[in-house]
């Protein structure tokens, strides 16, 4: 014969109480809170599988991060070059207007002013800054690459900066400013100060032999320079098509990782929900059956 | 011979006695239906030596036998000692598993993950200070940004650390508490080892101590939690009483056998604290992971700070940030835009660092984890050998109320049966021989 005592009753109505409570206080945990991980013991592998994946997220962030200031950066270096290349053109204009013989001493000498001007402003348009660094100047980032006035010397280097746009990828973002302007006259390095020094000068003598140069080399040589802009203006433009790219990219990767980290360690509301009620059902139960069984005795009917 | 006039008498009164002894357990038992670690008893009745009367047997002239009634043999205790033995082997499972559960699940509750503020979280907020620094290396703000950082990620470790110091030590503590001088385990061999004594000498003297040995039995159990325990069992009554791995058992008769030295084979809650912080335990080796982490972050991040270490130390508890913020290198000294050793540190995210604290998590969780799973199964089984030792020993009070009735119907019965012998004496004594009166 099985003995029941009131004591087997009470402790497994206890027992049976604590476990559905217990049961539904964990579903109640997992609906407030969205997450069925509470504790790494909830899921050992699935903790840690969450927390790299979190780190991957936080990582594309920073990849996001670094491709737009990147993009940043690049518009700004690429209105400095539009604003040279207007420089340029300008100046070839300038040139043309000199070699067409028309001109007297003191023409010639308005337009190698004007020439020195235009130098003086494609130098204050290399000392442009993204974020209070200097783009065009390597990486010395501090120091404007040209200072005003006479002196032609790059003050940059030709270091390089860049930026990591995907896990692994990095791409360089700067150019040197002394690619397209070189160091001046003193260094006959045919880059577009030396150039427009040169034309300048030309304008000044306005010899037949100086304006010769101007139409033949002179010419020849800011064209040369007007392709390097371009070729550095496609650059220019082929990193931010590169970074935007990138960013598509980035998106589309913390879309999918967010999803997998949602998978790992959020709650299934629809099915929490359910277990959430059928848990609510059962710890009724267990009250209410407790309730009348712990009541029950020989007692009630013995008179 | 011939039955003796009284006989019937004397037989009415033994069954009064009886059953007035039987009600009396009874209430008893109903009194205690309720008490931890008592056990249910019943009176043993038995018949008393019965009247041999030849005068009733004339034929064969050996005589019939007359029976005189009842009386309580004993009072016993039901109660199946496999079932205790079993008990207890369980209660000590349980006690390891559950300290076990309770240690490492602190640890696991310092660790704050899976969470915004854990470690993980500042190791992530670390590598995107250093990416911030790297897109604008000249900036003030993102140097001190990497500082902040660093130092935020020094003091969790170090916090870490000292929280798994303190979980030891509690544990060292607590294994002090149960075994010192007046500790649990002393005290309770002490009582075991006096109602040892009281108890060989009750049963000299010929009584049923049952209260001692529910007493005893309680002790035993409660020791059970504290390790391994084994009984023997004395002709006279007295227990020598095995604990945990001790060399010597920890009750003998009336003497006590402690301190004794227990290692972490001892089982219960006393071989979980021992195995928990063992040279070659869970918390020791929580330690090591976490001064790995702390090593392994300071090494790498050093690696790229030629200059001036970025951290000091090389343990969890002496992880500091050492250079300042303008002692940050972000790349060759004198190019305050080059950007490649705060890139590189930056891309460190997801290395070796990062997977060691997240293979750490998981260790931790995944201990906890079966922890919990050994407490969860010994739990369900201390409760199934409990709930069949209360199906043999425990009370219950419709037994015990249909006993009562039992035993109070057979009391009426037996005063019944005294009254009947009472008139028929009187008819003998009043109403015979009056005739010539």
């Amino acid at each position: 014969m099985i003995r029941i005592t009131p004591q087997m009753v009470t402790s497994s109505t206890v027992r049976n109480v604590n476990n559905a409570f217990a049961a539904l206080e964990r579903r109640s945990n997992e609906l407030s809170s969205g997450k069925s991980i509470l504790e790494p013991s909830d899921n050992p592998y699935g903790t840690g599988k969450a927390i790299d994946l979190q780190s991957t997220i936080d990582g594309l962030s920073d990849h996001k991060t670094s491709i737009d200031e990147a993009i940043g950066w690049e518009h700004t270096a690429s209105s400095a070059l539009s604003s040279i290349g207007q420089v340029v053109q300008k100046a070839r204009e300038l040139t043309l207007q000199a070699t067409s013989g028309v001109n007297g001493k003191s023409d010639l000498e308005n337009l190698a002013i004007e020439v020195e001007q235009l130098t003086e402003s494609a130098k204050q348009d290399t000392n442009v800054q993204y974020a209070g660094q200097y783009v065009l100047s390597g990486t010395l980032t501090g120091t404007a690459p040209y200072a005003a006035g006479a002196e032609d010397a790059y003050h940059g280097n030709e270091g390089t900066i860049s930026r990591t746009i995907a896990p692994g990828m990095t791409i360089q973002i700067n150019q040197s400013a002394a690619t397209l302007l070189g160091n001046g006259q003193a260094a006959e390095d045919g880059k577009l100060l030396d150039t427009l020094r040169t034309i300048a000068k030309n304008m000044r003598e306005g010899t037949p032999a100086a304006l010769e140069a101007l139409d033949g080399g002179d010419l020849k040589n800011l064209d040369a320079n007007f392709e390097t802009l371009l070729q550095m203006q496609a650059q220019a433009g082929g990193t931010v098509d590169q970074l935007q790219m990138a960013e598509s990219r980035i998106e589309e990767l913390t879309t999918s990782t967010t999803e997998a980290l949602g998978n790992t360690q959020d709650a299934n509301y629809a099915q929490v929900a359910t277990e959430y009620t059928s848990d609510q059902v059962a710890y009724e139960a267990a009250l209410k059956a407790g309730g009348s069984i712990v009541q029950m005795s020989l007692l009630e009917f013995l008179k | 011979m011939s039955i003796p006039t009284l006989q019937g008498l004397q037989t009415a009164l033994s069954g009064l006695l009886a059953n007035q002894e039987a009600l009396d357990v009874t209430s008893n038992n109903i009194a205690n239906a309720q008490t931890p670690g008592y056990t249910r008893q019943t009176a043993v009745m038995e018949t008393n030596r019965p009247l041999t009367i030849s005068s009733l047997s004339p034929t064969t002239g050996e005589g019939a036998r007359l029976g005189t009634g009842v009386g309580v043999a004993e009072i016993s205790r039901i109660r199946d000692s496999y079932l205790d033995s079993q008990y207890r082997a369980e209660s000590s499972t349980l006690g390891e598993a559950s300290t076990s559960a309770e240690v490492l699940g602190q640890v696991q509750t310092s660790l704050d993950e899976p969470s915004s503020s854990g470690l993980s979280s500042q190791l992530s907020a670390f590598w995107t200070a250093w990416n911030d620094l790297a897109n604008s290396p000249s900036s003030g703000a993102a140097r001190e940004g990497v500082v902040t950082a660093g130092k935020d990620l020094a003091n969790t470790l170090k916090q870490l650390s000292a929280q798994v110091e303190a979980a030891s030590g509690e544990a060292t503590t607590r294994y002090a508490t149960f075994t010192g001088a007046k500790g649990e385990v002393q005290s309770d061999a002490e009582q075991i080892a006096s109602l040892n004594g009281q108890i060989k000498l009750a049963l000299d003297a010929g009584q049923q101590p049952n209260e001692l040995l529910d007493r005893r039995d309680q002790l035993v159990d409660n020791l059970s939690k504290l390790a391994n325990v084994s009984v023997t069992e004395h002709e006279d009554g007295t227990i020598a009483l095995g604990f945990g791995n001790a060399a010597e058992p920890l009750v003998e008769g009336s003497t006590v056998h402690w301190p004794q030295a227990l290692t972490s084979a001892a089982g219960g809650q006393l071989g979980a604290l021992l195995n928990l912080t063992s040279a070659t335990g869970a918390l020791a080796g929580y330690k090591v992971s976490l001064n790995e982490v702390a090593a392994g972050l300071a090494a790498s991040v050093n690696a790229l700070q030629p200059e001036t270490p970025f951290f000091s130390g090389t343990t969890a508890a002496s992880m500091a940030v050492n250079a300042t913020a303008a002692q940050i290198q972000t790349g060759p000294a004198g190019e305050p835009g080059a950007n490649n050793l705060a890139q590189s540190i930056a891309n460190l995210r997801g290395g070796a660092t990062d997977q060691s604290w997240s293979a750490f998590v998981t260790k931790v969780g995944s201990d906890v984890q079966s922890a919990k799973q050994t407490e969860a199964g010994a739990q369900a089984m201390v409760t199934a050998v409990e709930e069949r030792r209360q199906q043999v020993s425990g009370v219950s009070t419709d037994e015990e109320m249909t006993q009562m009735m039992t035993f109070q119907r057979g009391y009426e019965a037996s005063a019944r049966a005294l009254t009947a012998m009472d008139q028929m004496l009187e008819t003998l004594i009043e109403h015979t021989g009056v005739v010539g009166l």
